[in-house]
């Protein structure tokens, strides 16, 4: 190698070091370690003591896991759409020519900035069935609010219906991007007679696709790992309709100190999301259009 | 002849004084105050009883400061704690945990300690001091016990045309009663009812005790949750759902306040009876203080027994890897002494653990709550019961309490639910064979 | 006012609203959604506000009353008193501090080995930062618990505080995003001139990329404020906890006291949205940032 390609893959290595060593030590290592344990079963205060498959083969008859499985893939699939037409139209809202256009947008963005603990707890006040803001408001035009939080039909909902109140984040990303829409292209439409649908159809959408693509492999892992909404405000009940995928691992982690156990599901959940995510990325080359690209 | 002069007198005078200060300042290090850690679960008025307590004991000595902090979630912390390897030295843990978390080795067993201290079982209520136990081995001292009854609002009784001196006795009478207690509207919505074995939702797994059934047997470590008497209490449980309709329940239900509170469904009127332990009553004088109540023994279903309760306790254990744990030990035998523990009782409104304190006239006298001997009582009655004394006690309590959710709900009959329950627990318990 | 200091970003686009008549009618239901939206999006918090100013018995009537009637300061100092607040704020802040530092110095750096210098297998490299994008927290939570409980880290602050010193993959990112903007021919000048790469780094691209630094640094900050799984798994102490671990203490068994929780709510939140109004251009910098017009 030339004197000087040798320097440059010297000075390279050496800037990302940091990188590679954090990687190596908490990423990589835990990761070795995370395998091990789901062979094991491993009491936190006991050492652990090899099982082989066992963890798994349980796992695939634990009724628990399925129904995690289930309500994290319920979770999802609602939210993950519902909050891309939420935040979608909410930023093509703000995007409009409106005086005190910054003050609505500051409106609209702060919910996301909110703790999510207080925010976990606020909700859980603001779902509250007899005093609660949602029913209160609902009241008002005459329509008997339900008990949100502890009907097992409509509390994975209203857990997406909280997430919904923090979609300021994506907006934003979207407004973003929508700024990067050349006007000419509406220009042109309208002169061809396109109406408002046909417009977002097909020169929004496709011409704001990498900011969709971003926000959606974002929303596919949050789905995924959500816990301390759940964690803080139903605890997994009514029975087991607000349990999630990450919740239980928690529970089997360091409630019943099932540390195998738990490393055993961590495992699954890594093949689930990255398989989701090879399938959104193979789907968004696809569809993501780069300008100039 | 050495000659010194004055100056170098009066230097010398100045140095020795500085050795002798330093020396003290030595000296007084080395009998410097151990800190122990205390983490305990309360919070509010009963957290203010033992900060008393303890700010008692710091005061009557000089070798030791007790440094009290209050933890929520303070089973799960002090697992991840010793796990860690930097856990409190004094631990207020439920008497629930003690065996798990003797089990797995979390806590020093306090034997040596009582015996120097003189600390005996016979002083103690047996049906609490069973809770201590395992393995053959004393794991906890107690601080503040609990016995449950059956609470009711006389007010509510006399309205319905009750006697409110007359509480039920068998399920059946209940049953009864809650029939002329609960109302509801034109519409059907329920504004009152009688008893909600749903309420707090801290117990879903006792019921069973007060038909007869029990949820283990230790001799032959097997998990009993679907004994037929179980069976029995959770379709009492379910035919109540049923009966007052799931939905109104549901909606009924979701109007409850806090429990701390004056919305407090039983102390607002909206439920006129409750299962709950002998604390009740502070929260009833708080936030109910007009409220002309009565307690009783839990009635009993057809094969259980009068005066059936169960018996809880707060516990202070050492758990493993203490820093501290004589003088941790040294904290724990004050709070057990008759004076520290009849002081910390009474200010939490309970009873205590010492029979001494059952023959004692000022404390049963002066005690706020008027039904305190009640209490004593059940604690010593043949009935009284303690959760199972399993390592994974709270694996079975959460599956007890998704199992009585689902029950509820009409998701699953009782059969089946305490079924599941008891295959996936003992499954769960196998692992642990031969280990205690 | 506002306008001139507007960027790029807010620029009003559309072209189709600037015929009179349209812009009058459109702009009415626009309004109304704007309003009707900011409403949903406001009253939660507004409502937060007012039951923290709430006395307990006025918190559960129905129908809820908005104002409060007396309106109780004192809540705001029970709710100080009855957890340590200012030492939760304190250790929050402590995390916040030393993280911060270790992640400006160690993501600008390795932004930089991937952006500044060419060197073979980087892409490939570059690909696997993205790539670790993937692994949530949950996943190594056991694994990462063990580790620093061998070495006798549990209970202690390092975990939340230490991997931030390694670079993360979103601001390294970000971060070299911004890189690849500066033109080549000031690190070609300084390399004529025989400057190291180190010396490239910090006396030419470092000032040049301070606003890409500043977004790294309030993104990070949120991050930290708002953490709990973190701590929860890591914290063992009371007395080390954060504000998001130690909101949660307020919900102990026996009383679920909101108009505490609120206020301590309240306390936690209106910090960051401070934040945010100084920082919005910051803000909005970062999300160009992340490369969406690519």
């Amino acid at each position: 190698m030339k004197r000087k390609a040798r320097r440059d893959l010297r000075n390279g290595l050496l800037f990302i070091s940091p990188w590679l060593i954090g990687i190596s030590i908490f990423l990589v290592y835990p990761i070795f370690l995370s395998v091990y344990y789901s062979f094991t079963r491993f009491p936190l205060l006991s050492p652990p003591s090899w099982i082989g498959w066992s963890n798994y083969l349980e796992l695939f008859q634990d009724k628990v896991f399925w129904t995690v499985l289930y309500n994290t893939l319920f979770y999802f699939s609602l939210q993950v759409p519902l909050i891309f037409i939420v935040a979608l139209s909410a930023a093509l809202l703000l995007n409009t020519k409106v005086r005190g256009m910054a003050l609505f947008r500051t409106f609209f963005y702060l919910p996301s900035l909110v703790p999510i603990v207080a925010t976990a707890i606020l909700w859980a006040w603001v779902f509250n069935a007899r005093y609660g803001l949602l029913n209160a408001a609902l009241s008002i035009f005459g329509i008997k609010g339900i008990t949100w939080l502890n009907d097992p039909a409509y509390v994975k909902p209203s857990l997406v219906l909280m997430s919904l109140w923090g979609m300021g984040e994506p907006m934003v990303i979207y407004l973003a991007a929508l700024q990067g829409v050349p006007v000419n292209l509406y220009e042109s439409s309208f002169l061809d007679g396109a109406n408002w649908w046909q417009r977002i159809y097909h020169i929004t959408i496709p011409l704001i696709s990498p900011a969709i693509f971003f926000n959606v492999v974002r929303w596919v892992m949050g789905a995924f790992i959500l816990f301390t909404q759940p964690y803080i405000m139903t605890g997994g009940g009514p029975g087991r309709a607000s349990e999630f995928y990450v919740t239980y691992l928690w529970e089997n982690a360091f409630d019943f100190l099932k540390m195998g156990y738990a490393s055993a599901m961590a495992w699954i959940l890594f093949i689930i999301i990255f398989a989701v995510t090879l399938v959104v990325f193979k789907f968004g080359a696809k569809k993501v259009y780069y300008e100039g690209a | 002849m050495i000659y010194i002069s004055k100056g170098e007198v009066n230097k010398w005078l100045v140095c020795l004084g500085l050795a002798v200060f330093v020396a003290g300042l030595f000296a007084s290090s080395a009998m410097a105050k151990v800190t122990v850690t205390y983490w305990e679960k309360w919070s509010g008025f009963e957290k203010k009883a033992m900060g008393e307590i303890v700010d008692d004991f710091n005061a009557s000595q000089n070798e030791i400061k007790v440094k009290f902090l209050s933890v929520a979630g303070i089973d799960v912390k002090t697992k991840t704690a010793i796990a860690g390897g930097n856990p409190p030295d004094v631990v207020g843990l439920w008497s629930y945990s003690v065996v798990p978390f003797a089990m797995n080795n979390a806590l020093i067993p306090l034997d040596d300690y009582m015996k120097e201290a003189g600390i005996k079982e016979e002083s103690y209520i047996s049906s609490i001091w069973d809770l201590m136990y395992a393995q053959g081995k004393v794991w906890a001292l107690p601080s503040t016990p609990a016995t449950m009854g059956y609470h009711y609002n006389k007010g509510m009784f006399q309205d319905a045309g009750l006697d409110p001196d007359k509480p039920p006795l068998t399920i059946a009478e209940l049953n009864l009663y809650n029939e002329k207690l609960t109302q509801m509207d034109a519409e059907g919505n329920i504004i009152q009812m009688g008893f909600d074995p749903g309420w707090p939702g801290w117990f879903k797994y006792p019921w069973g005790w007060f038909f007869g059934g029990e949820l283990y047997d230790a001799e032959t470590q097997t998990i009993t949750a679907d004994d037929p008497n179980n069976i029995a209490a959770y379709e009492w449980i379910n035919a109540l759902a049923e009966k007052y309709g799931r939905t109104n329940l549901m909606s009924f239900k979701s109007g409850y306040g806090g429990f701390g509170s004056p919305t407090n469904p039983f102390l607002a009127g909206k439920l006129a009876a409750v299962l709950q332990g002998v604390w009740e009553a502070n929260f009833i004088q708080t936030y109910a203080s007009d409220m002309d109540w009565g307690v009783a023994a839990f009635p009993y279903g057809p094969n259980g027994k009068p005066d059936t309760t169960w018996v809880e306790a707060d516990v202070l254990a050492i758990p493993t890897g203490a820093k501290h744990p004589d003088e941790a030990f040294e904290f724990i035998k004050y709070v057990q002494t008759q004076a520290a523990m009849e002081k910390l009782c009474l200010a939490q409104k309970k009873l205590t653990s010492l029979l001494a304190t059952y023959n004692n006239p000022d404390f049963i006298n002066n005690h706020p709550n008027p039904y305190i001997k009640f209490f004593f009582e059940q604690a010593m009655s043949p009935n009284a019961k303690i959760a199972p004394r399993v390592p994974i006690w709270s694996f079975y309590d959460k599956y007890m309490q998704v199992a009585f959710d689902n029950i509820i709900i009409g998701e699953v009959t009782p059969a089946d639910a305490l079924k599941e329950v008891t295959t996936t627990v003992q499954q769960e318990l196998d692992k642990y064979k031969g280990m205690f | 006012m506002y306008k001139e200091k507007q960027i790029i970003m807010f620029k009003e686009v559309n072209w189709w609203q600037r015929k009179y008549y349209r812009e009058l009618i459109g702009k009415i239901p626009v309004y109304f959604l704007l309003i009707a939206g900011s409403a949903v999006f406001l009253f939660p918090l507004l409502w937060m506000v007012s039951t923290s100013l709430k006395v307990p018995t006025q918190i559960f009537v129905f129908p809820p009353q908005l104002i409060p009637r007396p309106v109780q300061w004192a809540n705001y100092i029970e709710a100080v008193t009855e957890i340590p607040f200012a030492r939760y704020t304190l250790n929050t802040l402590y995390l916040v501090v030393l993280s911060l530092v270790g992640t400006l110095v160690s993501n600008s750096l390795v932004a930089y080995g991937f952006s500044r210098i060419e060197w073979p297998g980087r892409d490939i490299l570059f690909f696997v930062v993205i790539a670790t994008l993937m692994i949530p927290f949950a996943v190594l939570m056991v694994p990462l618990y063990m580790l620093f409980r061998s070495i006798g880290w549990i209970g202690s602050f390092k975990p939340l505080w230490v991997p931030h010193c390694f670079g993360a993959a979103f601001n390294i990112f970000l971060l070299r995003q911004f890189f690849l903007t500066i033109p080549r021919d000031l690190s070609d000048a300084a390399k004529i001139d025989g400057a190291s790469e180190l010396r490239i780094f910090s006396t030419i691209i470092i000032p040049l990329v301070k606003p890409a630094l500043a977004v790294v640094a309030l993104f990070h900050f949120i991050y930290m404020w708002r953490d709990f799984l973190g701590p929860l798994v890591y914290l063992t102490d009371p007395d080390m906890f954060t504000l998001s671990l130690g909101l949660q203490q307020y919900q102990s068994v026996n009383a679920t006291e909101w108009h505490l929780l609120m206020a301590a709510s309240s306390m936690i939140t209106f910090p960051i949205i401070v934040l945010f109004f100084f920082t919005q251009r910051t803000f909005i910098q970062g999300i160009s940032l992340t490369g969406l017009k690519q």
